[in-house]
């Protein structure tokens, strides 16, 4: 009797915090499978593994954070099986960070034509997203972590298992690229003009 | 404000806040590069006021900054819009039933 109210008391637990990020889990395992059927089994491979560990689990924490993590670890389990031919990235971050240009040489282009940025408005949430799962694995992951769920980079490192530098280039150079093809797709589609000199 | 104020504001040479003077700000190629952890929330070595300053007050980083949050602001609309197929949650309470059954 007494199991039976714990595991009542657990399940409702679980609904209230974690099932409360169902929506969030799925953006994200969209993002990693980019493809919607292979999503939905990640995800419930995620809640899953999640419910059967949540006992260890500390209520009241970062719950997405965790699942996150779940969900990544999954994946990445899963592709060790069924390779998905993704651009492997790798780089070495010194003490400076990402050693970008701090100026994307696209934005020099687009204060010369479009200084509001209204360029962007012209895309459509398909193009963008298309844009987003074109990103090398660990950029793409770093950008939706970011810039998608809000997550800080230390969450972020903890999750990818690198330290927080190597997370700010993936997060700055993803962005970067994501900035550079967006940009090229408005040319092509005539939501902005070109000016020369746009080569980074 | 709009972005065309906020520009006639920086032409002007006064800050909209009427904050830092320029001449205690610190140097564009600074702020630029932190840009991202700026609006990260994630500063380290330099304050979120001293960035603020510059940014406020300087008419060739503004428009950077500005367009950073205009790209921000495009990808995070297009990337939380989207939501779980109606039938996950129902799937998933089951599997979540059978597990513990």
């Amino acid at each position: 009797m007494i199991e039976r109210k714990e595991q009542a008391d657990s399940a409702a637990s679980f609904e209230a915090e974690a099932l409360t990020h169902l929506d969030a889990v799925y953006r994200f395992a969209l993002r990693l499978s980019g493809a919607p059927d292979q999503a939905e089994d990640l995800v419930q491979e995620t809640f899953l593994r999640a419910y059967k560990s949540w006992g260890q689990y500390t209520q009241g924490t970062a719950g997405k954070s965790w699942l996150f993590t779940i969900c990544r670890n999954v994946f990445l389990r899963g592709r060790e099986r069924h390779q998905r031919h993704d651009e492997i990235v790798t780089e070495t971050v010194g003490r400076d960070g990402p050693g970008l240009n701090p100026v994307n040489p696209v934005w020099v282009s687009v204060l010369g034509v479009d200084p509001e940025g209204d360029f962007f408005e012209s895309i459509v949430d398909e193009r963008i997203m298309q844009a987003i799962d074109d990103l090398p694995e660990e950029y793409r992951m770093a950008v939706v972590l970011s810039d998608l769920e809000g997550l800080p980079y230390a969450d972020i490192a903890e999750m990818m298992e690198v330290p927080v530098g190597t997370v700010k280039s993936r997060i700055f150079r993803g962005r970067r690229q994501l900035q550079n093809v967006l940009y090229d797709y408005a040319v092509e589609m005539g939501y902005i003009a070109a000016r020369a000199g746009t080569d980074e | 404000m709009s972005f065309f104020d906020k520009l006639r504001s920086l032409f002007t040479g006064v800050a909209p806040d009427g904050g830092a003077s320029p001449s205690a700000m610190i140097p564009c190629e600074e702020a630029l590069s932190v840009v991202h952890e700026f609006l990260d929330g994630e500063l380290g070595g330099v304050s979120h006021e001293q960035v603020k300053a510059h940014f406020d007050a300087c008419q060739r980083c503004y428009p950077h900054l500005h367009l950073e949050e205009v790209f921000r602001e495009v990808i995070r609309r297009a990337g939380t819009g989207q939501r779980a197929p109606a039938g996950l949650k129902v799937k998933l309470m089951e599997l979540l039933a059978e597990a513990d059954a």
